[in-house]
Formats: C-alpha cells, sequence, structure tokens
C-alpha cells in the first residue's frame, strides 16, 4: 500500500486506574477502505474507537487521524470524524431532527437539509423526526446513530456496533452507507459482534483480545464455516 | 419504577393467606433492595458517618432543646407550643405534596434495573416509604418538630409527647404514600392529567378564599393535631394511650392500604412521560451562534423532563405561595431564593452532565470547543434556578407592599449570590461526582439517595446562611452595604466556577465524566 494511512494508531494505551482496557494496539486504515474491528466483549474495541472519536485521550501511543495528531487538534479531528457510540449515542430529550441541526451548526454545514431528510427515509426515521428520541426503540436508536455519524460525510466514518438490534432493512441502509462512504474515499472503521455482517461490509478485519491485536486479514479470510473456525481460534 | 405482578402475586392474591405471604415476601424483598443498593453505595465510611450523624441530631433534637434557659416556660416556649399542632399538619402537607410531586415518592431501584427482576408493587411502595426520611426538607421539618415540641414541654411530659410526635411523623409520612400513589393512578388513568390539574386548581383556589376570608388562623386551630398532641401533654393516662394505639394503628393501615393504589398505578401506563415521548416538536430555525444551540439543546433537555417540569412547578410555586398566605415580609422574604435554588439544583444540576445521558458521547465527538459546552450547561442551570426563584419572590411581593431600597438591594444581592453559589457548587460536583442517570421518570433523582441528602444539607446550609446575611442586612438604612457583603460573595463563587471550567478542559477528566454518565 502505497498511501499514507488515514487513521494510524501506535502502541495505543488506554488506562482506566488499574484497569488496561487497550494494551498496545496497532492500527493503520486507509481512504477507501472499510475495515472491520472484531473481538469478544472486553477485547478493547469501544475503547479503541472512542479514542479514535477524541471522547477519551489515549494513556500512552499516538494516534492520527487524517495527518491530526488526535492529542494536539482534538477539535480538528472531530471535524473529519462521524462517530456511531456503542451505547444510546442520543440525547433523550431532544428530536432527530435537532440532533442533526446541532451537529450541522457545529460542523458549519450549508444546505445539509436534504441530505438529513434522505438518510432519514433511508432510515425510516422519517416519521419521527420531530419526537424525542428518549421513547425510541434500541433498534431507532442505533439507526438515528448512523445517521448522524455519517450526515456530514466525514472523511473517516467511526461505527461501534451498529447492527446491534437492528432489524434487516436498517442493516440494508448501513450497508449502503458504508458503500457510498467508501465510493467517495472515506475511511470506514466498523466494530461489532456480528462476524457475517463485518466480512460483507469490510475489506480487512482486525481481530482484538484482551486489549491488543492479535491479527489482521482479509475480511474474506473470516467468511463462511471455514472464517468461522478461524476466528473462533483467535477469540480463545 | 412501573413494576409489574410478580408470578407468585397473581397465584396467591386470591387467597387472605396468599396476600400475607405476598406482603411478606414484598418484605423481604425491600431488604433485599435496599442491601443491593448500599452495597453499590461509593464511599461507605461516609455513609456510616451520615446515618450515625442522622441518628444522633434526631436524639439531640428531641432532647436537647429541654435544657435550653427559658424551656417550658410562659413566654417563647409557650408560643412555640401555641404553633405546634399547625407544624404538625405542616410536615402532612409537606409529605403529601413531596410524594405527589414525585409521583408516588422515590425509587429503591430504577424503572430499567427493576424491570428483569420479579419485584412487585408492594415492594416498590415499601421501599419508597423506607426512602422518604432522605429528603432535607422532611428531615429540617422532623427535626423542627421534635426541637419545638422539646422545648416547649415541661420535662416529665416531654417523654410521652414525643411518642406521639415520633407516631404522628411516621403517620404523616405514610398517609404521604397513600395519597400519592393514589394521585399517580388518577394521572395515569382516562382524563387524569386534566382531573388532577383540576384538583390542583381547586385546592389553590379553595386555599387562596381561606386566606382571603381570613379564616386561616381559625382553620388551623381546628385542625384535628391538636387533640394528639394535649394527648400528649397529658402524660400517662388512657386519653395518651388512645391517641399512641390511634396513631399506631393508622400508621400500619396507611402503610398497607398504600399498596393497594400503588398497584393501580402500575397497571397503568405513566401519561406524563409518555406524551412527553411521544409528542411532535415543530422545528425551529437553527440558532444564529454555537452557544445558541447548545443552549437550545440543553433547554430542551431540562424542560421537557417530567421530573425537572414538575419538581420547579413545586419549588416555583410552594414557597411563593407559603410567602403569600404568610404575609412575609420583604426582610424575610430574603431567605427564599436560597431555598428555591437548593431545591432546583437537586432536581439536575448536582450531576449536571446527567442532562445528555447516553448522547453524552456523541455530543463529546461534536466539533465544539468544551468551555462553551460548559458555559452552556451553566448558562440553562443558572436560568433554570432564576426563574424559579424570581417566580416565588414574584408571588411573595403580590401581599408584601412596595419594598425600601435596602430591602430590595438585600433581595437581589441574595438572588445573585445564592445563585451564583448553587451553580458554581453543582457543576463542581457535577464534575467529581458523576453518577449514570436517566432522568426520564418522574421519580427519578439525579443521584443516589445518600448522595442527594449529602448534596441538599450543603446547599441549604450554604444558601440559608447567605439569606441570612442579607437579611440583617435588609434591616440596616443603607442599600449599599448589600452591594458591599455581595461582591467578594459573588467574586469567590465566580473564581470557583472558572476553576471548575478550567477542569472540565481537561480531556481526561471529561472522559471519565463521558464515560460514566453514557454508561
Amino acid at each position: 500500500m502505497n498511501q499514507a494511512p488515514v487513521v494510524d494508531v501506535r502502541g495505543l494505551h488506554v488506562r482506566f486506574g488499574e484497569v488496561e482496557a487497550v494494551a498496545g494496539i496497532d492500527l493503520e486504515a486507509y481512504a477507501g477502505q472499510a475495515t472491520a474491528l472484531l473481538g469478544r466483549n472486553g477485547a478493547g474495541k469501544s475503547t479503541t474507537m472512542r479514542v479514535l472519536a477524541g471522547v477519551v485521550p489515549p494513556s500512552a501511543g499516538t494516534v492520527t487521524i487524517a495527518g491530526l495528531d488526535i492529542r494536539k487538534e482534538t477539535l480538528a479531528v472531530k471535524q473529519v470524524t462521524g462517530y456511531c457510540p456503542d451505547v444510546g449515542g442520543l440525547v433523550p430529550r431532544a428530536t432527530p431532527w435537532e440532533h442533526l441541526q446541532l451537529s450541522a451548526k457545529l460542523r458549519r454545514l450549508i444546505g445539509w437539509e436534504e441530505r438529513a431528510r434522505d438518510l432519514l427515509e433511508r432510515f425510516e426515521l422519517g416519521d419521527v423526526m420531530n419526537r424525542v428520541t428518549g421513547g425510541f426503540s434500541h433498534g431507532m436508536g442505533r439507526r438515528l446513530s448512523v445517521v448522524l455519524a455519517a450526515m456530514h460525510e466525514p472523511q473517516v466514518l467511526l461505527l461501534d456496533e451498529p447492527f446491534d438490534g437492528v432489524d434487516p432493512i436498517g442493516v440494508e441502509a448501513t450497508f449502503e452507507v458504508i458503500a457510498d462512504a467508501r465510493a467517495r474515499g472515506a475511511t470506514i472503521l466498523l466494530s461489532t459482534h456480528l462476524r457475517d455482517l463485518a466480512v460483507q461490509a469490510c475489506g480487512t478485519a482486525l481481530v482484538l483480545r484482551g486489549g491488543a491485536r492479535v491479527a489482521a486479514v482479509d475480511a474474506d479470510e473470516m467468511a463462511g464455516e471455514e472464517g468461522a473456525r478461524a476466528y473462533r481460534a483467535l477469540l480463545d | 419504577m412501573p413494576t409489574a405482578l410478580s408470578s407468585t402475586e397473581t397465584a396467591t392474591t386470591c387467597h387472605r393467606a396468599g396476600r400475607v405471604a405476598a406482603a411478606r415476601r414484598a418484605v423481604a424483598d425491600v431488604a433485599i433492595l435496599f442491601q443491593f443498593r448500599r452495597q453499590a453505595v461509593r464511599r461507605r465510611h461516609l455513609a456510616r458517618a451520615l446515618s450515625v450523624a442522622f441518628v444522633a441530631v434526631t436524639v439531640g433534637a428531641a432532647t436537647v432543646p429541654a435544657f435550653l434557659p427559658g424551656a417550658a416556660g410562659p413566654d417563647q416556649a409557650f408560643q412555640i407550643l401555641i404553633a405546634v399542632p399547625s407544624a404538625m399538619a405542616g410536615l402532612l402537607a409537606l409529605t403529601v405534596a413531596s410524594a405527589i410531586a414525585s409521583g408516588g415518592g422515590r425509587e429503591l431501584i430504577s424503572r430499567d434495573q427493576a424491570a428483569p427482576h420479579p419485584i412487585s408493587p408492594t415492594t416498590d411502595h415499601l421501599g419508597a416509604l423506607v426512602l422518604a426520611p432522605l429528603n432535607i426538607a422532611w428531615l429540617v421539618q422532623t427535626w423542627t418538630l421534635l426541637g419545638g415540641v422539646a422545648y416547649a414541654t415541661p420535662g416529665h411530659q416531654l417523654p410521652f409527647t414525643q411518642v406521639v410526635m415520633v407516631l404522628w411523623i411516621l403517620f404523616s409520612t405514610a398517609v404521604g404514600q397513600v395519597l400519592a400513589w393514589s394521585v399517580e393512578a388518577v394521572r395515569r388513568g382516562p382524563f387524569g392529567i386534566a382531573i388532577t390539574r383540576s384538583l390542583m386548581v381547586v385546592l389553590g383556589l379553595a386555599a387562596g378564599a381561606v386566606q382571603v376570608t381570613g379564616h386561616t388562623s381559625s382553620l388551623l386551630d381546628r385542625v384535628p393535631t391538636l387533640w394528639f398532641l394535649v394527648s400528649g401533654l397529658e402524660g400517662w393516662s388512657w386519653r395518651w394511650a388512645l391517641a399512641v394505639g390511634v396513631l399506631a394503628l393508622a400508621t400500619l393501615v396507611a402503610i398497607a392500604i398504600g399498596a393497594v393504589p400503588a398497584h393501580w398505578a402500575a397497571r397503568r401506563m405513566p401519561r406524563d412521560e409518555t406524551r412527553m415521548e411521544t409528542n411532535q416538536y415543530q422545528p425551529r430555525p437553527a440558532p444564529r451562534t454555537v452557544l445558541g444551540i447548545l443552549v437550545r439543546t440543553d433547554r430542551g433537555s431540562v424542560w421537557r423532563s417530567v421530573p425537572m417540569r414538575r419538581g420547579i412547578m413545586v419549588l416555583a410555586l410552594g414557597p411563593g405561595i407559603v410567602a403569600l398566605f404568610g404575609d412575609l415580609k420583604w426582610e424575610q422574604m430574603v431567605i427564599l431564593p436560597g431555598l428555591v435554588a437548593s431545591g432546583g439544583a437537586l432536581l439536575f444540576g448536582v450531576n449536571a452532565w446527567c442532562l445528555d445521558g447516553r448522547g453524552a458521547l456523541w455530543r463529546e465527538n461534536l466539533p465544539a470547543s468544551p468551555t462553551t459546552l460548559f458555559d452552556a450547561r451553566a448558562w440553562v442551570l443558572t436560568e433554570f434556578l432564576g426563574v424559579a426563584s424570581v417566580i416565588t419572590v414574584l408571588i411573595g411581593a403580590l401581599r408584601a407592599g412596595i419594598p425600601n431600597s435596602q430591602q430590595l438591594a438585600a433581595l437581589v444581592c441574595t438572588l445573585l449570590v445564592v445563585t451564583m453559589q448553587v451553580v458554581g457548587a453543582s457543576l463542581r460536583w457535577s464534575l467529581k461526582t458523576p453518577y449514570p442517570v436517566d432522568l426520564r421518570s418522574a421519580r427519578a433523582t439525579p443521584a443516589p439517595p445518600v448522595a442527594m441528602v449529602g448534596y441538599s444539607a450543603r446547599l441549604a446550609t450554604s444558601t440559608t446562611i447567605t439569606g441570612m446575611i442579607f437579611m440583617g442586612c435588609a434591616q440596616v438604612p443603607n442599600w449599599r452595604l448589600s452591594l458591599l457583603v455581595a461582591m467578594p460573595c459573588l467574586l469567590w463563587s465566580a473564581s470557583r466556577l472558572v476553576r471548575t471550567r478550567s477542569r472540565w478542559e481537561d480531556p481526561v477528566v471529561r472522559a471519565r465524566v463521558v464515560s460514566t454518565v453514557a454508561a
């Protein structure tokens, strides 16, 4: 690969008191590529995503996103990323439209409304765009989180468990968002437990275990029965 | 906690023996849940110290005033004794209002946490009773009542009178719970919101009519609490034994029958919350500035929350109405802004970042300066407390006439100083000890019950002291004195707020807060 990585992580450590959630992860992701982060609960996937989103600062190691050092240029990193967090990710007493307005205002977007409406329709959220998200089902919340992450067409799209509890239409719409992002040259990182969906959506897969990377393979190698066995072996 | 009937209850409610078994099971479940909550207490030594302090202060309040000079005398002590029946009625009114405002009292375990467990509405009802004393208003009222009785009652009659008072406190708490569940059951029924609101208006108008026609004193003279006080003052007698028996029995009956409306309420949808979550909020144009849109988002989080709307309504109107009916003078009204601001902060301010709930993670990824986020939250909290305090003062002002310059200066300065104090303290605590809380339910609080008592005690102490200082300033015929006193207070509070704002800029601190509230 000759091009420089858009997401470049070297020796990432994240500690919460006594607990080391991430223990030395190296990661490279390139423009136009979708990379899956796979692993068991507590493997460090979500913490890594939070670091890349500028939400949690790294305890050690270097992280650059689109050439920006995440420690020094956190705000600029937030401009170029779109993040769907693993839990909720929605302000409970704000409507989807108010979420989108807030994101657009802070990112200085102009003429975003049409794309926002289109995304809401694609994710079948058009009817509820003026209801507060506190009353949403889990799946609706997940779908809206993907819309919020993708609306401003970020250079780096970070999707943490976007398929969790989502119906097939939502899954299809998320695939479309990922495909669109790849087509316009964005870098996608997708964290999920669902190996089959990860294989369909991504070209590369990183397997994490105990806060460290244990494998980096082509997603195809994780496909089918053979892939399931290989994946299982990496988890144990 | 809308709790469903447990499987065992459904099977047994047909028989009396089954009902007894279900009640025993509910009591046992309360103990289990209490133990569960106790294990989650972070600073156990502090919780133990608070428990010891609670017992010590209660015993102290009930005995120490009896040894003060003038105790049981014909002057001040007698005046206090005359006021005791009204204080007893006031305690009952407080427990009822407090339990109704919180939709049936506090939750021993939150709705979401309770969902997978077979916890019956009876357990929920008993849990709310257990938690009722963990409320600074309840504590202050009961300590004041016990202290007043200890000061006013002759020594040999004191133990008998205090037994009656303790039973009255328990009875009031249990009755408050029964009425709260009943109102909640009605509110969740057909036309429930309209019925309960109409009831509140009728009660308000009735109270207004009593006041306007000058019947307040005669009404208070006729409250049946006088009979219980006199029974206590008689010492060992058949009348005392009867009063004790009646109160003990009535308390047990109230505790038992409280489970009935609790079951009614649990079978119905919480309408207020559901309405808030299914309403359509028409889009408005985005504000021009980043601060403006952040403020608007935070305002929505506050005003679309049922516990905050109800709480602020009670806080803004309650003390104002008391001031109006009590014919408070301008000097006395200086104490009100501190009371309202402290209460308002307890609705969300002491854990201000929980407003975002799980959306905190997404918000933290937005490209906005941390200081702008902080400023927006501080502003929304300030206006929330300020609006409530101003409403209270305006209601109280209806009968207070035209204030002179020193009274007005003292009131305005108190309002500014206590608001600044409370906002500063709240945001400091929000940063230091955040909690993952969902403020969806009308019964939710921004922190666990023990923490809430600690917060409310500290806020009440500081704002009351401030209020009393400015009350003194209002007596001095120079309005400049209040300004002179207010300036250093405001500067001190502002400097602490700025320090908190600087700490919020630290990404490690912010990550800890965001990860906690979003958990």
